[in-house]
């Protein structure tokens, strides 16, 4: 019985290893089934509880019969990430601009991706339009009349906002694995994608057409955001000797908020 | 052998059998009840009843369609069974009880564009104008469409193209792929969130919701003045976002509503800014 062994449920121990959590971060009773499944990504389908059921799927409450791959095409394996409501959100939004707010301790039981996805891509129309207007201030102090809206910022700041939010988390993700620590990779998705927030209100005030002010105000998103990944990849992983790449996605942030004065508000 | 069809709409894929035709027709007159399951699939008629033209009492009793190449000029064995101009005759398959349906395919071309042209004025009618539906907007769009839709994001683009002067294509592109794959997202994004929506439906609404949007951008396109511009795209934003409110803020729990409706906003604002900046 070959194929019995394939679909034994065994789907939902990969990855879940038991994280070592010290004693006042320990997740409440309840959620703590919740937490082990959320651990691999996705789940199995129908091993939510209350997840969603779309309209016309097959009722399968048994995981066996069905097999991994096909979790990746179904809406409902993925209705758990996005398990939060109006406060919630709100709440991480503003804890995050606060890198002393203990940010990873509210996600821990309950990562959502609706924050990290509609953050990019926010900031992605924010880039655009922003970058847009910023260089036609900039251009009406030096009286030409040359200015043309330039579209293609529309696709480098989705390429370039997009890229860093899916690979960096990812790539940190595989590279702390692999000096020993035992991440989450939708907890890293969650944080990067958060941390990204503060950019949106410092793209608003990157309007100002003054040079100097321009670099205070990316200089200090830039350092916020940096101290936020620092602290937040501190608590979550606990070995001490992962400076160096805590500190290389402390720069790597900051890199990020370089980037986006010098392209789009040039 | 040419067979000068005057309708000209099927044409009979197989040589004739060795039977006559009075011997095949009344075999099947007999034959009846299993002559409509053994129907064999034809390429080029609808599956469903059509009023041959020489629609005679005799023709109600269920011919099959066989395709037999019938020669035209057999008045002998043809006035009263098989029109003598094509083999077309289909039993009745729509089961309705309401006699046979009107033949889509062979209807003129300009009715199906009326057909559609009405249903996309009715949908937009309930969509965008204030209507009794408001409050089940399920039932406003239960005979939803995408040809509007597609209409009123192509129609955006090519605005927002033309009035462009540099990378047009680009801008058409932007736009479009904004629009189209918005409203994908959108609409999976009220389904991750724990809503109750349908996907059609939803692509439909948000299609028709762009109505607004397409008409500032063309008041946009005439008249260059900024001033203008803002106001305008600002009241079109405010009545596209009113139209989309209802079906979007009750599909999902009210905990979780300002999460559904923030991200349409966010396209709608964006498409406004496009429209406002393009210069």
């Amino acid at each position: 019985m070959d194929e019995g062994y394939a679909n034994l449920p065994t789907s939902h121990l990969l990855g879940s290893v038991p994280a070592v959590t010290p004693e006042e971060r320990k997740p409440a009773g309840p959620a703590e089934a919740a937490t082990s499944r959320l651990q691999q990504f996705p789940p199995a389908p129908g091993a939510t509880g209350g997840g969603y059921q779309p309209p016309g799927s097959p009722l399968d409450g048994d995981v066996e019969t069905q097999t991994n791959w096909k979790g990746y095409f179904n809406v409902a394996s993925y209705a758990p990430y996005f398990n939060v409501d109006t406060d919630v959100v709100v709440d991480r939004l503003i804890s995050s601009v606060y890198p002393m707010d203990g940010f990873f301790r509210k996600i821990d039981a309950n990562p959502d991706m609706y924050g990290p996805l509609w953050i990019t891509t926010t900031l992605i129309f924010m880039l655009a339009a922003f970058g847009n207007f910023a260089t036609y201030l900039m251009q009406r102090k030096t009286d030409l009349n040359i200015w043309n809206f330039d579209v293609g910022y529309f696709n480098w700041a989705a390429t370039v906002m997009y890229g860093y939010a899916i690979v960096v988390p990812a790539a940190f993700f595989f590279l702390f694995q692999y000096f020993g620590s035992r991440p989450s990779l939708v907890r890293f998705w969650c944080m990067w994608g958060y941390s990204l927030f503060i950019f949106i209100p410092a793209s608003i005030l990157l309007l100002i057409p003054v040079e100097f002010l321009r670099w205070v105000i990316i200089a200090g998103a830039g350092g916020a955001s940096s101290w936020f990944i620092a602290l937040n990849l501190k608590e979550c992983t606990e070995g001490a000797d992962m400076m160096v790449l805590i500190a290389s996605a402390s720069v790597l942030q900051f890199a990020l908020a370089l980037f986006i004065k010098v392209f789009f508000f040039a | 052998m040419s067979h000068p069809h005057p309708q000209g709409d099927t044409v009979p894929l197989h040589p004739s059998s060795a039977q006559s035709d009075m011997d095949e027709i009344e075999s099947l007159i007999h034959a009846a009840p299993t002559a409509a399951a053994v129907l064999p699939a034809r390429p080029s008629s609808p599956p469903r009843a059509s009023i041959p033209i020489s629609n005679s009492p005799p023709v109600a009793a269920p011919t099959s369609s066989k395709p037999q190449p019938v020669p035209p000029f057999s008045s002998a064995v043809s006035s009263s069974s098989a029109p003598p101009r094509s083999a077309s005759v289909t039993i009745p398959i729509a089961a309705d009880g309401f006699g046979a349906p009107p033949n889509t395919l062979t209807e003129p071309v300009w009715d199906t564009v009326q057909r559609d042209l009405s249903r996309i004025v009715s949908n937009l009618k309930l969509v965008v104008f204030p209507n009794p539906f408001r409050e089940d907007p399920g039932k406003a769009l239960r005979d939803w469409d995408l040809w509007g839709p597609f209409f009123f994001i192509v129609f955006l683009g090519l605005t927002l193209s033309w009035s462009a002067s540099v990378k047009k294509s680009e801008v058409f592109a932007v736009a479009f792929a904004v629009l189209a794959a918005g409203a994908i997202i959108l609409t999976l994004n009220v389904l991750l969130l724990g809503g109750h929506i349908i996907f059609f439906q939803s692509l439909s609404l948000l299609g028709y919701c762009l109505f607004p949007l397409d008409v500032g951008a063309l008041i946009c396109l005439m008249k260059d003045n900024v001033v203008l511009k803002i106001v305008v795209v600002a009241v079109t934003i405010a009545w596209s976002s009113w139209a989309a409110y209802p079906l979007m803020s009750t599909a999902v729990n009210p905990r979780r509503k300002a999460l559904a409706l923030y991200p349409v906003f966010l396209m709608y604002v964006s498409v406004g800014f496009l429209i406002i900046a393009i210069n």
